[in-house]
């Protein structure tokens, strides 16, 4: 785009790698940018965007690989990040919060020269367009004014050009219009000689603003193009490895049994009104990109956070008053996305996390639960599920990532749930653990639960699901069964890139 | 390093596989019951030092009916914390208690077997009233139980006027004195009601919290709310049940405190925040391995009020107790908190020179 594309890159990313336990996150990635240039990264959750991101902030250490920034005529390169949640402290204004990163050491008890401040905020945001109000708190500006905030921290106080700006997931509170404004920011800086890192999964605001793309899958580099030479298409075959045309169906030999569940109307925090029928013996995924409801769904159905609905029957009763409590008693199940906070009590043992939702049928004339009878229990679940190492009086925080999610499943299929709703049910689990849970899940769908699958794995809602629910913006925007349920038309219909005429 | 070191290395022992033996071993081992081993070298320390008034049954007798009515105050703070909340009230629960049973028999003369459950009653209530703050209005427990003591240290200095209340009813001041007499020639070698009336509330409050669904549920709040409630748990209303608990309990040592003092005195309550918290804190790194746990508050007290009387016997001043709690407390958290966050092996026993090195390689 400019003349210095030619010149050596700003900053050189070689062999980059990152383990984890159970998994690499990261695996010989390689990337570099130039002056004058938008790079793009790309992937699904999990393909080691932001691990990559992570490792550039220096919070996390990398395994392997080197980072070279360029220096040249004493112009150090640096990087400047953007996180996914901006860092600014929402209830400082704009001005406080555009001084946070300056005034080192001592300079730091000087008074402030409020009018010279104010004029150089003024200035600072006005790089992006019209100016706001800087002295308002930030909790009370627009999303893209916080954005602004954010970047123009970010830029402030360059003493050259030369620096790589990088941004993680900048569009995902914003309007369309507001996007309009940030792409216009980022596509001046570059201009101006910077480079620019731009992590998303929105596909098709890469193909708007990006020069080149890096698509990362399974914490490998799978391709580094040219935005010329790409359309959705080929995007959406490298993010998913799936060629172009080639449709991929999970098979399905499950017998669907009598209405379990059926949802009219139901709204809430990021849901506009959702209609759902679940049947026991069948199960279905919910899909959709980050902000699309997906994550508050199942939350949602169990009582777990408030939500209303013009109508909500289970096995046939309406259920009105959720909570979490009453779901378990009327049968449900939940197994949530965060297992740490939500999915268990850490620093209890194993025996006492899996007993905890139902304690009752453990319990002599006395009210004491039998300790016998629950470890016999417990042992009895933790051998089924084959938990590793099998000890049902360690502490539940000790177990790895897969089974500890081995743990969590047993504590919530050990009544057999009528239905059974599970919120990324194998984030952070290793391969073989990932086998297991999806065998539970067919067997627990066999034995006539209603299996409901928020999932932000394309692959796992086509191996799991006899049809598929595609969350946007709050509502269901389409529904995929057999032959339609593909990885490809899930990444489609997520990003909405499907056109009508296609279908 | 040392000798010691063969003795305990079954912590390195899977569980499952470890002998009969090695259970009693781990059992009696340091990390398991320091506050016994402690309080038992403080013991012979003291007996040493000062044995013609450490070692008679009469300190013994007096600091085991004393000190249970720090018990009650304890596991009145210890059952909210097992439940995540704090009550920092407690002292004034209990100063509050003393002088409504003392207003309500000499102010209103009302016979000390209705003033009796009438003060629990209002310390249930009191629990209730915090309960629901915390819960309902989603303030810290920490400020909700502050002001609350605040509040009931007006009050109490309202009823009170600052002054002693005295001219109680008889019968009245036997419930805390009376008691099971050890020998027929002294009536004052007993083992008084408070005693019996502390391991009473000990025993079931410890068969709640270790043996009931209640009390599984009530260590699972505390320890993570949001999953405990997502399993089903009625959050709100065990920490609501906790604090009241916690209220009753207190306002019954109150009711012991005025009985045994036998007058409504204004000033003795809040001073028992400190070593009841202190003895939650120093309990949990007692037998359940970091769990706030009611023989571990018990043992502790114990242990503490040991400590503090051997000193005073050796002639400190009054403040002693004051800066013995005090360290005790960033001690015994310290400890718990070091507990927690290192991954293996005892804390307590690393930092202490007769412990064995776990780590040998390094050695």
């Amino acid at each position: 785009m400019t003349d210095e594309r030619g010149a050596s890159p700003l900053v050189t990313i070689t062999g980059m790698i990152k383990d984890f336990p159970g998994n690499r996150a990261l695996d010989d990635v390689s990337l570099s940018v130039h002056s004058g240039e938008v790079v793009a990264v790309v992937g699904h959750n999990g393909s080691g965007k932001s691990t990559l991101v992570k490792i550039l902030a220096g919070v996390y250490t990398s395994d392997g690989g080197t980072v070279e920034l360029s220096s040249r005529e004493g112009e150090q390169t640096e990087l400047h990040i953007i996180h996914q949640d901006l860092g600014l402290a929402s209830e400082l204004n704009g001005i406080e919060n555009l001084g946070i990163t300056k005034y080192p050491g001592a300079s730091a008890f000087a008074p402030f020269n409020k009018k010279k401040e104010r004029e150089h905020a003024l200035e600072l945001i006005s790089r992006f367009g019209e100016p706001f109000d800087v002295e308002v708190a930030i909790s009370r500006l627009a999303p893209a004014q916080r954005s602004i905030i954010a970047i123009a921290r970010a830029l402030d106080g360059w003493l050259h050009p030369r620096n790589v700006l990088i941004l993680d997931e900048p569009t995902e509170a914003l309007h369309a219009s507001e996007v309009r404004i940030l792409f216009d920011a980022v596509k001046k800086l570059a201009a101006a000689g910077a480079g620019v890192i731009f992590i998303s999964h929105r596909l098709d605001e890469v193909l708007e603003i990006a020069d080149r793309v890096v698509i990362l899958r399974d914490g490998k580099k799978v391709a580094d193009e040219g935005v010329e030479t790409l359309d959705h298409d080929k995007l959406v075959s490298y993010v998913t490895g799936v060629p172009i045309g080639v449709a991929e169906v999970g098979e399905s030999h499950r017998r669907r049994g009598d209405v379990a569940m059926n949802v009219e109307g139901l709204a809430g925090s990021g849901l506009e009104g959702i209609d759902l029928t679940l049947y026991s013996g069948e199960v279905v995924g919910v899909a959709g990109v980050l902000g699309s409801g997906r994550e508050a769904l199942p939350a949602m159905l169990f009582g777990g956070t408030p939500s209303d609905a013009a109508s909500f029957t289970l096995a046939g009763t309406s259920y009105d008053r959720r909570t979490p409590g009453e779901s378990i008693r009327r049968g449900m199940a939940f197994v949530p996305g965060d297992r740490a906070k939500h999915g268990s009590v850490r620093p209890l043992t194993a025996r006492e996390n899996v007993t905890l939702t139902e304690l009752k049928s453990l319990t002599n004339k006395m009210g004491a639960i039998d300790e016998k009878r629950e470890r016999d229990l417990v042992v009895g679940l933790i051998d089924r599920y084959d938990v590793k190492p099998p000890r049902s009086e360690q502490v539940f925080a000790q177990f790895s990532g897969g089974n500890q999610q081995k743990l969590v499943f047993a504590k919530w299929l050990r009544n057999r749930p009528a239905v059974l709703l599970l919120e990324e049910p194998t984030q952070g689990v290793d391969i073989g653990a990932k086998q297991a849970l999806y065998d539970a899940i067919d067997i627990a769908a066999a034995a006539g639960s209603a299996v409901l699958v928020c999932s932000s794995e394309a692959k796992e809602l086509v191996r799991l699901c006899d049809r598929v629910l595609v969350l946007r913006n709050g509502r269901v925007a389409a529904e995929l069964s057999g032959d339609q349920l593909t990885e490809t038309r899930l990444v489609m219909e997520g990003y909405g890139l499907v056109n009508e005429g296609e279908l | 390093m040392k000798k010691t070191e063969s003795i305990t290395t079954i912590d390195e022992v899977a569980p499952a596989s470890r002998p009969a033996q090695n259970r009693w071993v781990q059992l009696l081992g340091f990390r398991n019951i320091s506050a016994i081993y402690i309080g038992v070298l403080l013991f012979v320390i003291f007996a040493i030092v000062t044995p013609r008034t450490f070692l008679t049954p009469g300190t013994w007798l007096v600091l085991l009916d004393a000190q249970s009515i720090t018990v009650l105050a304890a596991i009145a703070v210890l059952i909210p914390l097992v439940n995540g909340v704090f009550n920092l009230a407690i002292g004034a629960e209990v100063g509050f208690a003393v002088i409504l049973v003392s207003v309500l028999q000499v102010n209103f003369n009302v016979p000390f077997g209705i003033a009796i459950p009438l003060a629990i009653l209002v310390g249930a209530f009191i629990g209730l009233v915090s309960g629901l703050i915390v819960t309902k209005a989603k303030i810290d427990s920490f400020i909700a139980t502050l002001g609350m003591s605040s509040i009931l240290l007006a009050g109490l200095s309202f009823m009170s006027e600052n002054r002693q209340i005295i001219g109680l009813q008889d019968g009245f001041r036997l419930f805390a004195t009376g008691g099971l007499p050890l020998s027929l020639d002294n009536p004052n070698f007993k083992i008084t009601n408070p005693v019996f009336i502390m391991l009473l509330v000990s025993f079931i409050v410890w068969y709640l919290l270790e043996r009931t669904p209640v009390g599984r549920r009530m260590y699972a709040v505390g320890y993570n709310a949001d999953g405990a409630r997502l399993s089903g748990v009625n959050v709100d209303r065990l920490q609501i049940a906790s604090l009241m608990a916690g209220g009753m309990i207190a306002a019954l040592a109150g009711v012991l405190l005025a009985s045994r003092i036998n007058a409504g005195d204004p000033t003795v309550g809040p001073g028992l925040l400190l070593p009841a918290l202190t003895a939650v804190f120093l309990g949990s790194t007692q037998f359940k391995g970091g769990r706030f746990n009611v023989w571990g508050t018990v043992l502790s007290v114990y242990v503490l009020a040991i400590g503090i009387k051997g000193l005073q016997l050796l002639g400190a001043q009054n403040w002693v107790s004051d800066l013995f709690n005090g360290v005790a407390l960033l001690a015994a958290v310290g400890l718990s908190r070091w507990e927690a966050t290192s991954k293996r092996g005892s804390a307590i026993r690393r930092a202490l020179p007769f412990g064995r090195k776990k780590d040998k390689v390094e050695a």
